[in-house]
């Protein structure tokens, strides 16, 4: 990655008048951890880093934003926003544009070609947990952690993110700056979570989402972190109807997440957020790649690539295939 | 809601309909002990005046101000009694129906199943009752005019109809003529009647009357809008040929370079014609048409020294620089007479249709026959060898109708009657003839039609019956083998012609028609009618009607029967100058709304837009429900991540209760 260009470039995007602030990743205080960071002048770029550790998906700052009601004759401030995204994170850019969540003259894609990101659990589970910020960089093929002068080489499948063994689009799918040259895609990785569930009966997947779900603590978090859980006034928060029930059970914690995966199924880019911030690891991933892969099999769509595209759930062919209903 | 709710409850007997498997008595004494519950009564057609009268003295007695009436499917009689309590003096929309018939009765057997679940339906509306909000139906008004597309006989009478009634009418035809299938057939059965001798004159007038504006060439490509003012977008296709200069003489077409070079639509390819051509002689409007597939000019960009159409044309009409041209227009109702498709023979493989000439389908016979056709009315048939006039001639029947193995289970209704009429006609021409017609059903139903199949047998035309397996060739003759089922034995009958008694099959081009207007279609694939008994002309959408075969198979009479009721249905809101909104719409709550349009896509009906308004300073999008367009069907609802948009009268608020009184759920 090319920290040279990156910082260049973010200095003349950020001196822009038309400019709110470039949201970017900086240095973490903690260990593997990176933090975001709202880069406003020219001075700030300095921070800003692109590694194997910037596994966070940015996009979801967009839409956090709120609109807080101005008083009577103030202006909004309509400058525009510039965000770095990763392959990944520019499909929930472009599903945020289908869905017009964000409009496209409000943002400014900073595009990262990423050669793949690290899971930091798995970083704590071999290499030891670490209270001193460390560094992680790509290296060659694999990637090199680098702790008090030490510098370890890791091969790149010991530490490598799911959401990246799967990864069809390391590229941004969409970016005003592209910065360095795309990397070569790789073949993706079968998906055997799904493909193991898909393997058991209904009775088997019961019980496997029984004892998953029966471990969620309703954070939330989930559908916080989520670059596309960002309505206004969720579902979940309504109290009449009360579609879900505030009590932390098996019952509600299984609609609750089941009502999130409908709500996902063809809008979710995989982005592994969700999986990636629940504290209870509960494997989320496995339910929106499962919605996704019926998806792009029965219906032949895939989320986030075409800011043009009709929103899958909104669309509707005559011949669309509905053996689903039962 | 400020006033208490004070519930009357009206349960049904209809006759025994549902008193039969319901015990209503016991479950009007069940639903005067629900809450807010002032009176509960039986009766035994609360449908009929004396049950109306009921209600609206309950109303004004005990003060009622919400009602529910324990009958019907709402389809049927949610109109009867939302006037009913209106006349009254309540809002028509506090009533809630409670379906105790289709949902109840008719699916139980046993009475105290049927009462157990009547009791629940009943609870479930009067939770849902003190719920309804007060709304008003609005009135717009309606532009005085019809569209009619399609100028077949169903399209022309139609147009007449409202026309002769004083209104505007546009009426769009696809091919260069009107007249549609019935300007193809020779004699029409049962009556014989010369089908262009009782046609013709139509098709004249259609083009002449001071209201018809007959586009034809033409395509509806846009209509937006609903009922009273439909927004149309036609586009007139470039003939080449000036409209105003043409004089009809026909010189072009006797001189063009590739003259009688192909097929005729008209003549079903037996015929042929130039590229620039008249589809046939009596053809309205008679303007010469160049087909820009066929012309030497258009395709190659040269045609000899220069086009032989336009140096002969004395009118000077030949304009190849002519293009398309849209017209729009806005109209009250729209009635759809697109017509039918022959069914394509080359899918019944084992009739060899596409493998020997001498294998004809009805259509081409009607052509063969008639005196205006390629062969001027001769039987002249090629056998492969030579041209022979048929001495064996057979029929085969219900050729792609009532047959699963090409999809079509429907009878196409008029097979049984044309095939007697061109045996009758064939036995004119050739009295020597042995024809026979092999069947599964002789299907004589109309008005004459017994009597005038009684009248062909009497000619020596022989009926077998038994569905032919396969066709195949043996020297000269053709041979249908096939067991005649009545006997039981088994025939290989050799023949010189076969005539195929081909069906009538959904036009293939219809999904453009459906896309546009939002139709929607039966299982048999033609057009969905409102109500099969009683809304026959008219289709879901408000102000849009069916006539002819596009919406079934079906004979002249009836297509002339449904074209006039479709015309009159269509005048309704013509007449009236106005026509009512429903107040039973969805409405959008702006403020949890994100905008992301899912719901725009998913209204079948077009009725929503994204509007821009400002919220606290912000300027955001926001989802808006055009009243006029909505239909209340309710898709957009559950497209809404959200929760956004809901309709009136069935808001989660009001049909959640409802559910839960089911005890489906806490
Ligand atoms: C072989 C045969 C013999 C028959 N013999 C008899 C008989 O003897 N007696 C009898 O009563 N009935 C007979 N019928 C039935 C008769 O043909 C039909 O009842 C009649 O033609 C139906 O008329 P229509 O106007 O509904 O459809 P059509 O005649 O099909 O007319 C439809 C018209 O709409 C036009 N059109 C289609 N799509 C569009 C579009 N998108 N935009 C604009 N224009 C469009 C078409 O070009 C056509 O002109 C026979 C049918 C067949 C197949
Ligand atoms: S993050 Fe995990 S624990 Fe929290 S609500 Fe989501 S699934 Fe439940
Ligand atoms: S689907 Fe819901 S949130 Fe989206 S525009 Fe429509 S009403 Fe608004
Ligand atoms: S209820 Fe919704 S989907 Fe149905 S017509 Fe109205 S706006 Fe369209």
């Amino acid at each position: 990655m090319d920290l040279e260009q990156l910082r260049k470039t973010a200095a003349e995007v950020v001196a822009r008048d038309d400019v709110k602030y470039l949201i970017g990743w900086k240095k973490g205080s903690y260990g593997y951890r990176v933090a975001p960071v709202f880069v406003e002048d020219a001075a700030g770029v300095a921070e800003l880093i692109f590694s194997p550790l910037c596994t966070a998906n940015l996009t979801t700052y967009l839409t956090l934003v709120e609109k807080t009601p101005l008083p009577r004759g103030q202006e909004a401030d309509k400058r525009k926003v510039a965000l770095m995204v990763k392959g990944c994170d520019s499909r929930a850019v472009v599903q945020l544009l289908v869905e017009k969540g964000i409009h496209r003259e409000e943002v400014i894609v900073i595009g990262c070609p990423c050669p793949g990101v690290v899971d930091q659990s798995l970083l704590v589970e071999k290499y030891g947990d670490t209270e001193e910020p460390v560094e992680v960089k790509w290296n060659g093929d694999g990637f090199m952690l680098v702790r008090g002068g030490e510098e370890i080489k890791i091969p790149r499948d010991e530490v490598l993110a799911e959401k990246c063994r799967l990864c069809r689009y390391p590229n941004p799918v969409i970016s005003d700056h592209l910065i360095g040259a795309e990397v070569e895609k790789w073949s993706p990785a079968e998906d055997s979570g799904v493909s193991e569930l898909d393997a058991k009966d209904v009775d088997g997947r019961w019980e496997y989402w029984e004892e998953q779900f029966n471990k969620c603590i309703r954070c939330y978090s989930c559908r916080n972190v989520c670059p596309l859980c960002y309505c206004q006034d969720c579902i979940l928060d309504r109290l009449n109807p009360t579609w879900i029930n505030r009590a932390v059970n098996f019952s509600e914690n299984t609609a609750f997440n089941i009502s999130r995966a409908f709500h996902l199924a063809g809008r979710c880019i995989e982005c592994g957020e969700c999986e990636r911030v629940c504290p209870a690891n509960i494997p989320l991933g496995k339910i929106n790649r499962k919605m996704a892969r019926e998806v792009r099999e029965k219906y032949g769509f895939e989320p986030g690539l075409d800011p043009e595209a009709e929103p899958f759930q909104a669309s509707f062919k005559p011949d669309d295939p509905e053996d689903f209903i039962l | 809601m400020t006033e208490k709710p004070k519930i009357g409850v009206y349960v049904c007997h209809c006759g025994i309909n549902i008193s039969a498997t319901v015990d209503v008595e016991t479950v009007a004494d069940y639903a005067l002990k629900l809450p807010n519950v002032e009176v509960a009564r039986t009766y035994s057609y609360m449908c009929s005046d004396p049950g109306q009268s009921l209600i609206k003295n309950d109303i004004r007695e005990h003060g009622l101000n919400r009602v529910i009436v324990a009958s019907c499917s709402p389809r049927m009689h949610e109109p009867t009694f939302r006037k009913a309590i209106k006349e009254a003096g309540i809002n028509p929309y506090y009533l809630e129906m409670a379906n105790i018939r289709e949902q109840c009765s008719w699916v139980h057997h046993d009475i105290d199943e049927g009462t157990a679940k009547s009791k629940k339906l009943v609870a479930a509306s009067v939770a849902k009752v003190r719920l309804l909000e007060a709304l008003e139906s609005k009135e717009v008004d309606a532009e005085p005019s019809a569209l009619v597309i399609g100028a077949g006989i169903a399209g022309i009478q139609a147009a007449l109809d409202i026309a002769d009634a004083g209104f505007k009418v546009y009426l769009v035809e696809k091919t260069p003529s009107v007249g549609g299938r019935m300007a193809q057939l020779d004699k029409t059965f049962p009556t014989l009647d010369c089908s262009a001798c009782i046609l013709t004159p139509k098709m004249v007038d259609c083009a002449s009357h001071p209201n018809i504006e007959l586009l034809s060439y033409s395509e509806v490509e846009e209509i937006g809008g609903y009922i009273g003012n439909f927004d149309i977008k036609v586009r007139k296709k470039a003939r080449y040929v000036d409209f105003d200069k043409c004089t009809g003489c026909g010189d072009c077409a006797a001189e063009c370079r590739v003259k009688d070079r192909f097929p005729s639509e008209f003549d079903m390819g037996m015929g042929k014609r130039s590229a620039v051509y008249l589809p046939f002689p009596q053809a309205v409007p008679a303007k010469y048409t160049i087909d820009p597939e066929s012309c030497l000019y258009l395709t190659k960009g040269k045609c000899g020294k220069g086009p032989k159409c336009a140096e002969v044309c004395q009118a000077g009409a030949i304009n190849f620089d002519q293009v398309d041209e849209t017209v729009e227009f806005r109209v009250g109702a729209v009635i759809v007479a697109t017509g039918f498709d022959p069914f394509d023979a080359s899918r019944k493989p084992e009739y060899g249709y596409s493998d020997y000439p001498n294998v004809i389908t009805g259509m081409e016979m009607e052509r063969l026959v008639s005196a205006s056709g390629p062969t001027g009315g001769k039987i002249k048939i090629f056998n492969g060898k030579e041209e022979i006039e048929p001495k064996e001639v057979a029929f085969i029947k219900c050729v792609g109708s009532r047959d699963e193995s090409v999809g079509n289970e429907y009878c196409s209704r008029v097979c049984c009657m044309y095939v007697a009429k061109q045996a009758h006609l064939l036995r004119d021409k050739l009295p020597d003839a042995n024809i026979r017609v092999y069947y599964m059903d002789v299907r004589a139903f109309g008005k004459g039609f017994e009597e005038f199949y009684d009248r062909v047998r009497r000619e020596n035309v022989r009926y077998i019956r038994g569905n032919p397996s396969e066709i195949f060739k043996r020297g000269d003759k053709l041979v249908v083998k096939v067991e005649d089922t009545l006997t039981a034995t088994p025939l290989e009958d050799e023949v010189d012609l076969v005539v195929l008694g081909v069906g009538l099959e959904p036009r293939a081009d219809m999904r453009q028609t459906m896309e546009l207007l939002r139709l929607s279609q039966s299982p048999d694939r033609f057009f969905l009618e409102a109500h099969p008994k009683l809304r026959p002309v008219d289709t879901a959408t408000d102000g849009v009607f069916l006539a002819g075969c596009c919406q079934g198979p079906k004979d002249i009479p009836d297509t002339v029967a449904q074209a006039k009721g479709a015309a009159s249905s269509a005048m309704i809101p013509l007449a009236r100058g106005k026509v009512v909104i429903s107040a039973q719409v969805a409405t959008v709550d702006e403020s949890t709304c994100r905008g992301c349009g899912f719901c725009v896509n998913i209204c079948p009906y077009t009725a929503i837009e994204l509007v821009t308004v400002n919220r606290f300073g912000h300027e955001v999008e926001v989802a808006r429900v055009n009243e006029a367009l909505c239909k209340g069907c309710g898709s957009c609802s559950p497209g809404c991540l959200s929760d956004s948009i809901q309709p009136k009268s069935f808001r989660d608020r009001q049909i959640l209760p409802q559910i839960a009184a089911l005890g489906v759920f806490k």
